[in-house]
């Protein structure tokens, strides 16, 4: 016994058993009920979205990863790649065509990623990266949604949304203007500019209770998705927070102002990408801010930035170009709130 | 000074910590258990952080059970004892139970077996008792405790019963075993510190040795003792995190709990003071745990300071194939010895032996994501990821601003890693890394200024020189000057001469 050499790898001796496959999973599981709503209301567009981005996420970070020469098994495995196509999909329309996915990816994984460093160097949140890409060279590709089921005239069926993404090819039976329908906000913004009030825009029947029919509904499940991340210790509250109480703050003046012009806190928050940034986006660690006084104002900035896109911008939606703004601004907001440290609170 | 008010029913808490598997029913489950005597014991004179002692013994002496066999060259140093009878074998550097298994220099005594004590006739003086003893802090950080008691006003000593790191239950054992002496130690020390009370701090997990204590403490009739439970949370038994859940109070960035006029001691160190003082028996043994699931029989043992490792896993029954990390200290702090040839010291409070199952990591070391589990675990209120990511890019200062030195090095943000980041090892290297630039800054500064005065010096004579050689140079020059120097000589030769023929005559 005196000669065996013994282990001296440094404490802690007993390992936890958290690993960041662990975590992409969580998030996974998180995102499940929202996409489950999202087959509901649009269709099976989003199972072909996911499948295919998916698949372009993996090539590109494995074909990245070899260019570096860094070891591909390693990095695939911890599945954050997956996490950002998910993402990246579920901003998308669930008709948008094929190659919106492959630019998307492109950027997201190859330009954003891993030109940034890779894993957990990244300054700008991939998915964001790829979506505002697509979103402002292909303005149109992306503004083509499809009405909730419950007022569309017409279900596509899985076949015929392929025919949709890959070849362009609309079934010829009902009309392309029957069959699509832009984005609530979308078509807030257009019928706004047509002197339309905002009463008189959310009487139609794309408008649900709070926000657009069906989105509502989704937005919703992400934030169920999302409490269940906080509750499983992925996330935590301050960031989601942040975002929530901000929106409601910033956006009530303007509709207290000047209801038929200016879409009202609730509205806002159950629109578009918000729920969707506030739970599953703007918490992204590695682009976000790490003190906790930091990661407040982080989400607060995404916050008022989107208010302010979706009244003032030309885009109907701004949640993304608000997280990449406040991803330029983490590292700063960082330096500025370095928290005391114990024994530090006195002096 | 701060008032310092501790409310049983009102504790405090601080950020982050973990809840942990505490495994320490293993080991207690048994009696004490008294280790045999060895056959050689490796004692290490090195004590807190680089201090050596200085050895009076040489090869070839016998010495006595608690005979002095070094003692320290500065106040900062302690008193080290043989622990058994027998004679001195070698005198030699190896490796110590300490971070890293340093190397230092080691007493090998060859026992006789027969244990046999030296006179001894303790000082009637605490303070100098407690230096005669040896005594240093016995929960892990090995601070000489004569150090704690100088003039400073105590208000309250804090002994600290609260072992938070899994599997030790040294302390708990202690506690249950020898509660008397306990109690006469923390007395002695409530004197000698002049302080009002002391609190007895113990973790909630533990079973009846609060009613024990109270029981005791009433039958005695003291009034100045309490027992307080804190909550089970690691590090809660790391001094700064206790007296942070006791008081409120923060004890400020670079200072010692003395600041707040607070003394904390390990309840091992409290028994070793009256062991001494009261049996003359200077500190030559401890309790020490003996866990992990290499283990057959895990208990806790009583042993002689300088133990080999290897002699009391014999006697636990310890299954050497099967040990992939011998660590001494706890899983969560302690140091993985790279041999069980090594001397337990004064502040081996455990020796654990684990299995490559219970050891191995859960998948492969990533890059960091900034997940942020690391900020929340910290109870330094540090930003873990951020210090890792600095020191990685070598910006070893921007580390500094964020605090590095308050770090504990208690490893809570990397057992919840993701990523399996051994952040620990990064803030280490960075603090010895920036000593040493510090150490050599002062250095070159020092010397800077050592040229300086120099030059400064040279300077100086050389003008001295100048200005006198100024001084002769004009008297020289000037004819009328010279004529009356050469007049004033002439006239001194011719009077002595006069004055010579007239003593003649």
């Amino acid at each position: 016994m005196n000669n065996k050499v013994f282990n001296t790898q440094s404490a802690p001796h007993i390992p936890h058993t958290n690993t960041v496959k662990k975590i992409m999973l969580l998030v996974w599981l998180a995102l499940v009920p929202a996409i489950l709503a999202h087959i509901y209301f649009f269709g099976t567009g989003i199972i072909i979205q996911l499948t295919i981005s998916i698949m372009f996420a993996l090539s590109f970070e494995a074909m990245t990863l070899k260019l570096l020469n860094k070891p591909i098994k390693l990095f695939l495995n911890d599945f954050s790649a997956i996490v950002t196509a998910m993402l990246f999909a579920l901003c998308i329309s669930p008709i948008a065509p094929w190659w919106i996915s492959l630019i998307g990816m492109f950027f997201a994984i190859v330009v954003a990623k891993h030109l940034f460093g890779g894993l957990g160097q990244n300054i700008f949140n991939p998915a964001m990266v790829g979506f505002a890409i697509v979103l402002i060279s292909f303005p149109q590709a992306m503004s083509i949604w499809i009405p909730p089921h419950d007022i569309s005239p017409y279900a596509l069926s899985f076949l015929e949304n392929l025919q949709i993404i890959f070849y362009n090819q609309f079934p010829s039976l009902v009309s392309f203007d029957t069959l699509t329908q832009a984005t609530p906000l979308d078509s807030i913004k257009t019928a706004l500019s047509q002197e339309y009030s905002i009463s008189e825009i959310t009487a139609k029947p794309l408008f649900g209770n709070f926000g657009g029919l069906g989105w509502e509904w989704i937005a919703n499940f992400y934030f169920i998705g999302g409490i269940f991340l906080i509750y499983k210790r992925v996330i935590t509250w301050r960031v989601p927070a942040a975002v929530i109480l901000t929106t409601l703050i910033i956006s009530l003046p303007f509709n207290l102002y000047n209801a038929d012009h200016f879409i009202g806190p609730l509205q806002h928050l159950f629109s578009g990408g918000l729920m969707l940034a506030a739970f599953f986006i703007a918490t992204d660690p590695t682009t976000g801010c790490s003190s906790h006084k930091g990661q407040i104002i982080f989400g607060a900035g995404v916050a008022i930035m989107t208010v302010l896109v979706r009244e003032f911008g030309n885009f109907p939606d701004g949640v993304a170009f608000g997280i990449l703004i406040m991803n330029m601004s983490a590292p700063l907001i960082d330096r500025l709130t370095i928290p005391k440290a114990f024994g530090q609170s006195d002096s | 000074m701060k008032e310092i008010k501790i409310n049983p029913n009102h504790l405090y808490s601080f950020n982050g910590g973990l809840k942990l598997k505490h495994h320490k029913t293993d080991s207690l489950g048994k009696k004490l258990a008294i280790s045999t005597i060895p056959d050689k014991l490796f004692i290490s004179l090195r004590i807190n952080r680089g201090n050596i002692a200085k050895p009076t013994v040489d090869i070839g002496d016998y010495v006595l059970k608690g005979q002095v066999i070094a003692k320290p060259d500065t106040d900062n140093g302690s008193y080290i004892h043989a622990s058994s009878s027998g004679t001195i074998t070698a005198i030699c550097d190896k490796e110590t139970a300490s971070p890293n298994a340093d190397m230092a220099t080691v007493i090998e005594i060859t026992t006789d077996k027969k244990n046999q004590w030296i006179e001894s006739n303790p000082s009637r003086d605490i303070k100098t008792a407690i230096k005669d003893a040896g005594l240093v802090g016995m929960g892990g950080a090995g601070f000489p405790t004569h150090l704690k008691y100088r003039d400073n006003e105590i208000s309250t000593l804090i002994i600290n019963g609260a072992e938070c790191e899994p599997y030790i239950s040294c302390d708990e054992q202690l506690m249950l075993d020898f509660p008397h002496e306990l109690l006469d130690g923390i007395i002695l020390m409530l004197n000698v510190a002049n302080a009002k009370q002391a609190i007895i701090a113990l973790e909630d997990q533990i079973g009846g040795i609060k009613t024990q204590f109270e029981k005791l403490i009433s039958d005695r009739k003291i009034d100045n003792i309490t027992v307080i439970k804190v909550p089970t949370i690691y590090p809660a038994g790391g001094e700064k995190q206790l007296i942070k859940v006791l008081t409120g109070q923060e004890v400020p960035s670079g200072g010692l709990p003395l600041d707040l006029g607070l003394i904390v001691q390990n309840v091992g160190t409290a028994k070793a003071l009256s062991d001494y003082y009261t049996n003359g028996k200077p500190l030559v043994e401890r309790i020490i745990t003996i866990a992990g699931d290499a283990i057959g029989q895990p208990q806790n043992y009583s042993a002689l300071i300088g133990t080999p490792i290897s002699h009391l896993l014999k006697q636990a029954e310890c299954n050497s194939d099967m040990t992939d990390r011998l660590i001494i200290g706890g899983p969560m702090m302690g140091f993985a010895m790279p041999s069980s040839d090594i001397g337990i010291d004064k502040t081996s409070n455990c020796i654990l032996a684990l299995s490559k199952e219970n050891t191995e990591h859960h998948g492969d070391t990533l890059p960091c994501i900034r997940c942020g589990e690391c900020v929340n675990v910290c109870p330094a209120n540090l930003l873990p990821q951020q210090l890792h990511w600095y020191i990685k890019g070598e910006n070893l200062e921007k580390a500094r601003e964020h605090h590095l030195f308050d770090c504990i090095e208690c490893g809570a943000c990397a057992w919840v890693c993701p990523s399996q980041i051994k952040l620990v090892d990064y803030y280490r290297y960075a603090k010895s890394e920036l000593k040493y630039l510090d150490f050599k800054r002062v250095k070159s500064d020092e010397s800077q200024i050592r040229h300086e005065k120099r030059e400064e010096r040279l300077q100086r004579l050389k003008d001295e020189r100048l200005a006198k050689r100024k001084r002769t140079r004009r008297r020289t020059t000037d004819p009328a000057k010279v004529k009356l120097d050469l007049q004033a000589t002439l006239d001194r030769v011719n009077k002595a001469k006069d004055d010579k023929e007239k003593s003649n005559e």
